[in-house]
């Protein structure tokens, strides 16, 4: 019996030990000895068609599953082109295991053939990089890896592995221990949770706002209990999608720029905020100094002592573990008599609960008809992706997930490109759920060679393509902030998607404004196999509500000509 | 601002050095030296306050994941 393992089989063991059953990659000659891992033993590799889909694939699967993705590419542009989903996996707190081949060690710092420091270029959008310079190591580099990405606030680890040292064969006597360990997780102190109750018991206005954390810290049940038990409206960013029950009738939708006038104007009332791991992002505070004006106290909760303080002062911080501090908070409630937020609910009511509507010409199709008409007929098991713009914005106020892993979306970074790869990581993950893609007609082309890869795999996602002709959102700010001056948007000239489809085996429909856009759906939504719903949507709607960058809810846009 | 810390992974530094840059900011006196647990590092950073605010807890992150590489 052979009692030696290579650098790539002991990669391909640390995947087996960590429960990794799938990867995402790109193969190339740094990398090839891992791949070569892959083919002989039983982790599958799911060949995309660019790295960075391999990066946002590998973050979809994460998102959607809460545990950790793996992508995997060569040195040189391998490794760059998997940067972008890198950095969206850090700016969205993803858990991601990145492996890169580097040049062969006595190559390094030559300036050899696809050599990169890539170590060096993500330093700032990793937790945790390194370099494994001995096979003997691995096991405990990739112990580390896997433990550092999922700890305490998820994020990308990168480990970069030189060609010989995958091909160096060690005997197993040899080999480290690769010790299992849990980072700790901090709780909320009995002081903190008193102080938040106290709180609760003595504010008339209260709004509680549910960021991404809910999700990472698998805590929906929790936070759905606890709205349940106060009362207390609650609102969501755009990452807390899917956190609150969407059947109950506190839950305002999400706020922020493009958010809903109610829950903005909730939270400009409201005078006490719960803020629950979320970090105050510039696109949901608008200018930070006008952010809940009225708001006497501010508890922010979240894993991340960092984010205390960093935007928006709070006067209470929970610091640990959000299920941990909701679970707290609901024991000390218990038998607490709490005020009846229904006045505070009424008025939120008042406060118009209705998007506007940007009108199409006529014999226009509006890209809202599309996506409402979407989301009355998918299943309610469907996870849904999106790109990056307008529809993200549409989608994003219209959807109503039933859980926060069936909503994935680029929200730190605003990839374009992710929705689509996204998708088909969602997708190998859930192979029995229904899985979209809403995507743009700018976003679909940064990414439409991964039809190949729905093609080889007969990946049954359904992308709906949302073709306004245009760059929607810059398009929308030049109309609005740059006097209607349409520099490099106008994507007049894109190709016949139909037939790109069913160039890739997908099959296609088309919509437009002289289509019966249900029964088109309806068949879209039917279809058993991969397909594309091609929208041509009106070039000129514009996303609203929308409060401009810096300013705050006194400020909010509701039509293009207010 | 004065910040005391030790590093396992010393490149953090130059990590800190890169976004005292990048948040306006300057460093008056960097001091490391390496130890058992690692690189024992001082250094007094200069600002506005609200960016020293936001480097502050940049610096609690590279701080925090790099005690979880221990």
């Amino acid at each position: 019996m052979d009692d030696t393992r290579t650098g790539a089989d002991l990669v391909v063991d640390a995947f087996e030990r960590e429960g990794v059953e799938i990867v995402f990659g790109y193969p190339g000659g740094a990398i090839m000895p891992l791949h070569d891992a892959l083919f002989q033993h039983c982790v599958r590799h799911v060949l995309v068609r660019h790295e960075a889909a391999a990066a946002f694939a590998a973050s979809a699967y994460a998102r959607s599953t809460g545990r950790t993705g793996v992508c995997i590419a060569t040195s040189g542009p391998g490794a760059t082109n998997l940067v972008t989903g890198i950095a969206d996996a850090m700016l969205d707190n993803v858990p991601m295991v990145a492996i890169t081949g580097q040049v062969r060690s006595t190559l390094m710092g030559t300036d050899a053939f696809q050599e990169v420091d890539i170590t060096g270029i993500t330093q700032v959008v990793t937790k945790r990089n390194v370099v494994v310079r001995e096979a003997r190591d691995i096991p405990r580099a990739l112990a580390d890896a896997f433990r550092i990405a999922a700890g305490t606030r998820p994020g990308p680890v990168l480990v970069d592995i030189p060609s010989d040292v995958l091909k160096e064969r060690v005997a197993l006597a040899e080999i480290p221990d690769a010790p299992r360990t849990i980072a700790p997780r901090p709780r909320a102190s009995v002081v903190q949770i008193e102080a938040a109750v106290t709180a609760i018991r003595e504010r008339a206005r209260p709004v509680i706002i549910a960021g991404g954390g809910v999700r990472w810290a698998g805590a929906a049940a929790e936070f759905r209990a606890f709205c349940a038990r106060t009362g207390i409206p609650h609102a969501s960013t755009l990452h807390g999608l899917g956190s609150a029950d969407p059947r109950d009738d506190s839950f305002l939708g999400m706020l922020g720029m493009h958010g809903w006038t109610h829950a903005n104007r909730a939270i400009a009332r409201a005078d006490l905020i719960l803020a629950l791991g979320m970090r105050f992002d510039d696109r949901v505070t608008g200018n930070p100094k006008t952010f809940a004006p009225n708001a006497r106290t501010i508890v922010h909760a979240d894993i991340d002592a960092a984010e205390f303080n960093k935007i928006v002062p709070a006067g209470i911080t929970l610091h640990g573990d959000l299920k941990e501090s909701l679970n707290a908070l609901k024991q000390r409630l218990a038998g607490e008599s709490l005020p009846s937020f229904t006045a505070w609910r009424d008025e939120i009511a008042t406060f118009g609960g209705a998007l506007p509507v940007d009108a199409a010409e006529d014999g226009h199709l509006p890209a809202t008809d599309v996506l409402d008409a979407l989301l009355r007929a998918i299943p309610s098991n469907a996870i849904v992706t999106t790109d990056v713009g307008q529809h993200q914005m549409w989608t994003a106020q219209r959807v109503r997930p039933h859980d926060p892993y069936s909503f994935l979306t680029s929200g730190g970074l605003g990839s374009m490109g992710f929705g689509f790869p996204a998708a088909i990581g969602a997708q190998f993950a859930h192979p029995n759920r229904p899985v979209f893609a809403i995507v743009g007609d700018g976003g679909f082309q940064m990414s439409m060679a991964e039809l190949a890869t729905l093609r080889r795999y007969s990946v049954p996602v359904k992308i709906v393509l949302i073709d306004n002709r245009n760059l929607g959102m810059v398009r929308q700010w030049q109309q609005l902030f740059y006097g209607g001056r349409y520099a490099s948007t106008s994507l007049w000239d894109n190709p016949d998607f139909c037939e790109i489809a069913a160039a890739y085996g997908v099959q296609a429909i088309h919509v437009d404004a002289d289509t019966s856009l249900d029964d088109a759906v309806d068949a879209f939504v039917q279809c058993p196999s991969a397909a594309l719903l091609h929208a041509t949507c009106y070039p000129q709607e514009n996303c609203f509500p929308m409060i401009p960058s810096g300013t705050s809810v006194d400020h909010v846009v509701e039509s293009a000509f207010a | 601002m004065n910040k005391a810390f030790v590093m396992r992974d010393g490149r953090a530094l130059a990590r800190i050095i890169h976004l005292t840059h990048r948040f306006g900011c300057s460093y008056t006196r960097i001091e490391a030296h390496a130890e058992e647990r690692g690189f024992f590092t001082t250094i007094d950073l200069a600002g506005p306050a609200e960016a020293l605010r936001r480097l502050d807890a940049a610096v609690q992150t590279i701080i925090a994941y790099d005690k979880e590489t221990t």
